[in-house]
């Protein structure tokens, strides 16, 4: 259900004249921290609500949604956590995933 | 996504129904990039705008059907007139059906729990003192009927899950009987009891159902935890309902790993900070 709710939040936000961005999980392989269909919202001041699984691979996501929103054009981002299991922070899931950012 | 097309997809979700929400990810025109639309098992839609082809809708309805059959979320991709089309198809399962009957003490914590944990969750009981919205202003739906009328005429499949914690042992008598008739078995049906109170019922069942098994029949209801105020009772009973839902054991997750702790595993990185050190 919390899904729905980031859902109705987008359009919330949308209504209330804020700029931002919806970034969903589309494709997933191997294991990632979260499922297809896992949502956040970026805001430009690098606020967000909801959580793709957080870490480095969140970031760039986050990044690449200031681009989205600057744009207004919505984009993909392939995240790669095989590598960097030893890194502080590394993506230590080891699976790719593919995430949608669209402008709200 | 449109208000519209949002309040759409949240009527068919609290109409339980299996619902996709689509979402263009990759399309030749630019402009359709993140076009929303809806798509029911049934093969039925509704766009978001009318932008988007009506062939490609089409298409993309029957390239999706593999993902309605399986229910899951998933990413398809195809050509459409030498150029990529990629859609994002989300999966939203109807709420399973909480059916509490018997509008007491332990269904208040119940029907909130329910709510809780993502049931669409309806209160019934025969009496206007009892079902009502003053008692329960979170339950999806408060019928107050009687539960023959109610049991006899309400849709059931596998994704229902049926409390009976009725005043007396008649009114379950009274239930089962209506249920157990039905073509379609609940996934879950719970009894509230004493063990008199059960054998007298499962006697009384005997007679009109002498082969039955009753093996969605849970009675006691809930997980041995020492549940005794309506609280605890709710806790007990919706753990057994998740643990059906789920399939799993219902056991204390630690009971797993207990073997392991004899070889030196401890939670926490006491060691480890150790070694790394």
């Amino acid at each position: 259900m919390d899904q729905l709710q980031l859902i109705k939040r987008t359009l919330d936000i949308r209504k209330g004249g804020e700029k931002a961005a919806l970034a969903t999980i589309i494709r997933t392989k191997g294991s990632t921290p979260r499922k297809t269909g896992s949502r956040m919202i970026v805001f430009p001041c690098g606020r967000i609500e909801g959580t793709i699984g957080g870490g480095c691979g969140e970031a760039e996501v986050i990044e690449k949604a200031f681009q989205v929103i600057q744009t207004n054009t919505p984009s993909q981002k392939r995240v790669d956590l095989t590598k960097g299991l030893f890194y502080e922070d590394g993506g230590i899931c080891g699976g790719i995933m593919d995430v949608f950012i669209e402008p709200i | 996504m449109s208000r519209n097309l949002f309040a759409k997809l949240e009527e068919s979700i609290n109409n339980r129904k299996d619902t996709f929400l689509l979402t263009i990810t990759e399309y030749p025109d630019e402009k359709l990039i993140g076009a929303k639309a809806l798509l029911w098992p049934d093969g039925d839609f509704c766009t978001e705008a009318s932008l988007l082809p009506l062939n490609v809708m089409e298409l993309l309805a029957v390239q999706c059907n593999k993902l309605v059959t399986k229910k899951r979320s998933g990413t398809v991709r195809f050509m459409w007139k030498d150029r990529l089309v990629e859609c994002f198809a989300e999966y939203f399962p109807s709420p399973l059906h909480l059916i509490v009957a018997g509008a007491g003490h332990v269904c208040e914590p119940v029907a909130e729990m329910g709510r809780l944990l993502g049931f669409f969750v309806t209160v019934i009981d025969d009496r206007k003192e009892f079902a009502n919205r003053e008692r329960f202003p979170n339950a999806n739906e408060v019928v107050c009927q009687s539960y023959l009328d109610y049991f006899r005429h309400v849709d059931i499949t596998e994704k229902t899950y049926i409390l009976l914690l009725t005043r007396g042992h008649k009114y379950d008598v009274l239930s089962l009987n209506e249920l157990l008739k039905r073509e379609c078995q609940a996934g879950y049906i719970g009894m509230i009891g004493s063990r008199r109170r059960i054998s007298g019922v499962f006697e009384e069942l005997q007679q009109d159902f002498p082969d039955e098994s009753f093996e969605n029949l849970y009675t006691p209801v809930g997980l041995d935890i020492g549940a005794e105020t309506p609280a605890e009772i709710a806790v007990s009973i919706m753990a057994e309902i998740l643990k059906v839902k789920n399939q799993k054991s219902g056991d204390s997750l630690s009971s797993q790993i207990k073997r392991y702790a004899k070889m030196g595993f401890h939670e926490g990185a006491g060691k480890w900070t150790n070694c790394s050190l």
